[in-house]
């Protein structure tokens, strides 16, 4: 999760995310130097001495200022769409899992062996235990074995949610009737928080999302315990 | 001709795509073209002007300059006090709002939650090291966990 007043993202715990880090470290720097450049012009506008009333035109700035703009969003769009593009590899996942919003809650359904379902709400501040995270927590978390592939199915049961957890590089919209498809890798393991991400009504900042990534022994152990108290 | 038939076709707006001298209200002014009406001392001294330049003297040479240009550079360049008042005028603002932004948590608002305690806030922290948040670059990066302090 976030440390407070983090302006940055968080540390990447999927490989996309890594490739989204250096991306946006990209976009930003160019971001940057064009901003750097345009202030400096304004700067030397403002505060210059010399008078110039009778200027009509000049072909080759006026040339140099097309062609710059379309070659930096060429470099911005060739990274750009390598990484659309990897996210949208074949990935083969080891483990399939449904989550559904609801108004104002997330399920999460592990079905490719056994049945187990079982719903995700937030912890209420005045029942966290002393160190919790606030509005962060919840009672049940999505478990996950770490550095497996995971497709996440999302959909909602009643209005738009969106299942987004920040530090896996991860977000998808879960719209009634319809599947959408995510997948992700868990490079490390953790616990990984995220928040709805669609606005779905009074509690929608309340619903959060707790992705836990823990060796595969202990994921089976837990699904084995899940499965007994269903 | 073919303008007034794109004209009645338009509407009867009035429009100006290029620019009049004649509509006054261009780009360019008229008054950037032409000398301003002379008076006699004036136009004598503009007929002196055409002789040889050496012969005016500097007052003449400054009146000839203030016909076409209503102010010397000096002038044109010299600051005003204007920009005190607008900062005076920000810092109060600024200070004014400061001043609503106290009253607000004095009378309008409610408690924090009681996670804002300093020894939730510290339970809340020996959490995040434990767990490892962020260890690459982020916050646990920071925690040396052999030696149980920050990181110099």
């Amino acid at each position: 999760m976030a440390h407070p007043s983090q302006l940055g993202f968080q540390d990447a715990a999927s490989p996309v995310m890594e490739e989204l880090l250096h991306f946006h470290d990209h976009a930003l720097m160019i971001v940057f130097l064009i901003s750097t450049l345009v202030l400096y012009i304004i700067v030397a506008m403002v505060t210059t001495k010399l008078t110039n009333k009778y200027i009509l035109d000049s072909q080759e700035i006026e040339i140099i200022w097309t062609v710059l703009p379309a070659v930096i969003l060429i470099l911005i769009a060739l990274p750009s769409l390598r990484i659309l593009y990897l996210m949208d590899e074949i990935n083969d996942p080891h483990l399939t899992i449904k989550a559904m919003g609801h108004q104002w809650y997330w399920s999460y359904e592990y079905t490719d062996y056994e049945d187990l379902g079982f719903d995700s709400y937030m912890i209420p501040t005045q029942d966290l235990t002393p160190g919790q995270f606030r509005l962060l927590e919840a009672d049940h978390r999505m478990v996950i074995p770490v550095e497996s592939p995971i497709r996440v199915l999302v959909s909602a049961e009643d209005v738009l949610h969106s299942w987004a957890v920040p530090a896996l590089g991860v977000k998808m919209d879960a719209v009634p009737g319809r599947l959408n498809q995510t997948a992700f890798i868990a490079s490390r393991p953790g616990v990984f928080y995220g928040q709805c991400s669609e606005i779905c009504g009074a509690n929608h900042s309340f619903m959060p999302i707790v992705v836990e990534a823990v060796p595969l022994e202990h994921f089976e152990n837990w699904s084995s315990l899940m499965l007994e108290d269903a | 001709m073919l303008a007034t038939r794109a004209l009645r076709l338009v509407g009867k707006r009035a429009i100006s795509t290029s620019v009049c001298v004649r509509g006054g209200h261009g780009v360019a002014k008229v008054e950037d073209y032409t000398l301003p009406n002379l008076s006699p001392e004036q136009a004598s001294l503009k007929e002196k002007e055409k002789g040889s330049w050496a012969a005016l003297s500097d007052e003449e040479k400054i009146a000839l300059y203030r016909i076409s240009f209503k102010q010397s550079f000096a002038e044109m360049t010299q600051g005003s006090s204007e920009w005190k008042s607008v900062v005076g005028g920000m810092f109060f603002l600024i200070g004014f709002t400061g001043l609503v932004v106290l009253w607000q948590r004095k009378y309008v608002y409610g408690p924090v939650p009681h996670t804002f305690e300093a020894e939730y806030k510290e339970k809340e922290l020996q959490r995040v090291l434990d767990m490892r948040m962020n260890p690459v670059e982020g916050f646990a990066s920071k925690w040396d966990y052999e030696n149980k302090q920050w990181k110099k």
